[in-house]
């Protein structure tokens, strides 16, 4: 795919015990969540018959529509048909479907209580955001597996593209309610959403730090990297990549049955790594101080959130942009490209991979990167 | 503008296996009821459902449909399997595999997410060009189509296999029968006293190409352009559409638009039309509002009255249903409603006889719970 303009993040908001914005996700590690707060997630008037998901969603929703200035006193300050949603979640609507199923088994449909019967619906989030912030633009729901998260912001930018919308809403959300939870095995579940705003480059007139260079699904990780990297075209290429953000582990995926990759995995994944088309980066920081990723491949900083956070599997490709715009927002050393690469997927349970490129946003007359 | 192109098909509902038994019992016009659901946990007022002609085999049942759609779909377009190996796949289906998780949870057994129908069509066919599984309720088959033609006019993809697939659930009809929204008699859209609509299975899956490919590998013939979509989202009610109709209409101009044709261009109207009683008067006004005074002319095929409401295979047997319309030039009778078609619906729907096709033009309609709408705009071979 190779957009008209690359589209622009505009704004992001995050709904995870543990950070509380974007540039939280940065320094988060294993098991470093702060006490979740009780009830989580929140619960209002208006969202006491919604489900944990939908909960989730409207508040990463929220706060990345008020962060990109489209959001005020609750209404949109653009028009609603401008404004898309796009959510991605694999275990979403899994506690209603399974809590209605029981209650038909051991009640019959008469004990149903019918407020809580939308949510059993496969786009029950998607409809109750845009229902809630007065989004009229075009309206998707994707379950597409560990790469689902990416694969929401390739068909974000591919709408942008083709003028289907001018700015969307792309959450990733997986709730850890009580089937998502057992559907999630021992390795546990995210609770929690991430979101974020992108807008066509001329409907961001000049907002947001980061850009969409390029995105691809292939069979395999390096293919989508390849693909990737071939859709940000040559300027995208020659800034070189100065963040990685690896696939996460054990996440839910497509495949038959959920297993952990073995240690063999996510080496020969990690060997994988370093991608054709990419200037190596100076590799002056590793997050993680691991030791499985092999020296020289064209990183700078590693985030690697799929260690740092439980199996997120549909909300994961969103979260990583969302801390990936963090990292470029912040500015970079010298020397280091501001460009992150995001991987999702090809392990053994998955069907695909997904790789998704962000760079620095050049707006004229705009500052340069770290001045803000 | 990339010309996008239908050149294989494929489809299974309650009219059987296969595009022509389809057609033929469209032609037919047999009417139709539902049969009880093969499921003795069903355990309610009304356990109704069209069920469609499914093998046994692994994976779930959606799954299934959707394979076997999409084998004939690609065996009728002449793919070969370097086309396989490139194409794109992109399937909606508003419940997945139902029957693998609308059970009490094994507490040995931890699962895979209950959406893997485009994966398992991927697999099956060896397309290796992504897959992606659009769950947007009873439009995802729809947003499929249109999400498919937008990646090839955008280049990222020559061949796509787009449709959608929807098997039993226990917990649709359940809901539908606590919402008392399940009408007792069989899906009758558009009649004065239907009460709620009839959920059915079914799968479409639709090859679609460029022009360009399908003229390189000399593909034999195609049966219409998949000319244009249009998408909006009421974002009223859960489970109601807004009252006014605007983004249906909205939808529907994008539509036409999108295809570079008049709305006094088309010739016929696949409608999403369910059976429920404030969907159909909503849809007819708006159909209203864009055709004008020609609405009570044009004529529109309901096949819901056939197949039942095949939530998220709807929007792709309408497509389908409108791509043959198109391709036999004959709008085939609709089930019988006589004198009790309601009266808030003012819409043409010809019976007891086909109906030559007058226009270059055909429009398919797939709306969802949460105002998802999606409009797509078919346009025939040049005579």
């Amino acid at each position: 795919m190779r957009p008209v303009a690359d589209p622009v993040v505009t704004g992001t908001g995050v709904a995870l015990p543990g950070a509380r914005c974007a540039a939280d996700l940065l320094a988060l590690t294993y098991g470093s969540a702060r006490p979740v707060p009780e009830p989580w997630p929140s619960r209002d008037r208006d969202t006491r018959f919604k489900d944990r998901a939908t909960r989730l969603a409207l508040m990463a929703g929220e706060a990345a529509l008020t962060a990109a200035g489209l959001l005020d006193a609750g209404g949109p300050t653009v028009p609603g048909e401008e404004v898309g949603v796009i959510v991605s979640s694999n275990l979403g609507t899994l506690d209603t479907v399974c809590r209605v199923t029981e209650t038909l088994d051991r009640d019959g449909p008469a004990a149903l209580r019918v407020v809580n019967l939308p949510n059993a619906c496969s786009n029950a989030t998607a409809s109750s955001v845009a229902i809630r912030f007065a989004l009229h633009g075009i309206n998707l729901t994707l379950c597409n597996g560990a790469t689902s998260g990416l694969d929401a912001l390739g068909w974000a930018a591919l709408a942008l593209a083709t003028a289907r919308a001018r700015r969307l809403l792309v959450i990733g959300v997986e709730p850890a309610g009580p089937a998502a939870r057992h559907c999630a095995g021992a390795s546990g579940t995210l609770d929690g959403a991430a979101a974020l705003v992108l807008e066509s480059a001329d409907a961001a007139a000049g907002r947001g730090r980061a850009t969409l260079t390029g995105y691809a699904r292939r069979t395999n990780a390096d293919a989508a990297i390849a693909a990737a990297a071939a859709a940000a075209g040559p300027a995208g290429r020659a800034t070189g990549c100065g963040l990685w953000l690896p696939p996460q582990e054990g996440a839910i995926g497509v495949g038959a049955v959920c297993h952990p990759d073995t240690p063999e995995d996510r080496a020969a994944r990690a060997a994988r790594a370093p991608r054709p088309g990419f200037d190596p980066g100076r590799r002056d920081r590793d997050t993680e101080g691991d030791s499985h990723h092999p020296d020289g491949i064209g990183y700078a900083t590693v985030c690697d959130l799929g260690r740092a956070l439980p199996p997120a599997s549909g909300a994961f490709g969103v979260l990583q942009c969302v801390a990936a715009t963090a990292w470029i927002t912040a500015g970079t050393p010298a020397g280091v490209p501001p460009t992150a690469l995001a991987v999702a997927g090809g392990g053994r349970a998955d069907d695909a991979a997904a790789a998704l490129l962000l760079s620095a946003a050049h707006h004229a007359g705009a500052p340069d990167e770290g001045e803000e | 503008m990339t010309q996008v192109l239908i050149t294989g098909a494929g489809a299974v509902s309650c009219l059987g296996a296969g595009v022509e038994a389809m057609w033929q019992a469209l032609c037919a016009a047999p009417g139709s009821r539902p049969l009880r659901a093969a499921d003795p946990g069903a355990r309610m007022p009304l356990p109704l459902v069209y069920r469609a002609p499914v093998g046994t085999g692994p994976g779930g049942r959606a799954s299934r449909l959707a394979v076997m759609a999409a084998r004939e779909a690609v065996g009728d377009a002449g793919l070969d399997d370097t086309d396989h190996a490139r194409s794109a796949v992109v399937i909606g289906t508003g419940g997945g595999n139902a029957d693998h998780w609308e059970r009490p949870l094994d507490p040995g057994r931890t699962d895979t997410t209950p959406f893997p129908v485009a994966s398992a069509v991927a697999a099956a066919l060896g397309a290796g060009g992504g897959a992606t599984c659009v769950s947007n309720a009873c439009s995802a088959g729809g947003f499929a189509l249109a999400i498919a033609v937008d990646m090839i006019r955008s280049g990222e993809a020559d061949v796509v296999l787009a449709g959608g697939a929807e098997a039993y659930s226990r917990v649709g009809l359940g809901c539908f029968n606590r919402m008392r929204a399940v009408d007792p008699h069989a899906c009758r859209p558009f009649h004065r006293d239907r009460a709620g609509t009839i959920l059915g299975e079914g799968a479409a899956v639709l090859v679609l190409e460029s022009a360009g490919h399908a003229r390189r590998r000399g593909a034999a013939r195609h049966y219409a352009t998949l000319a244009g979509s249009g998408w909006s989202c009421d974002a009223h009610h859960l489970t109601a559409p807004g009252p006014d109709g605007a983004q249906i209409r909205r939808a529907m101009t994008a539509a036409l638009t999108d295809a570079g044709a008049p709305a006094d261009a088309v010739g016929c109207v696949v409608p999403h039309g369910t059976g429920t009683r404030l969907n159909d008067v909503v849809e007819s006004e708006a159909l209203g509002a864009v055709f004008g005074e020609r609405l009570a002319r044009l004529p529109l095929y309901s096949l819901k009255a056939l197949t039942g409401h095949t939530a998220g295979a709807a929007g792709a047997l309408g497509v389908l249903t409108a791509a043959l319309i198109l391709d036999r030039r004959t709008v085939p009778p609709n089930v019988p409603l006589g004198a009790e078609q309601d009266a808030q619906c003012p819409v043409s729907l010809p019976q007891e006889v086909p109906v030559p096709l007058v226009g270059r033009h055909a429009m398919a309609n797939a709306f969802a719970f949460g105002g998802n709408n999606v409009s797509l705009v078919l346009e025939g071979r040049t005579p």
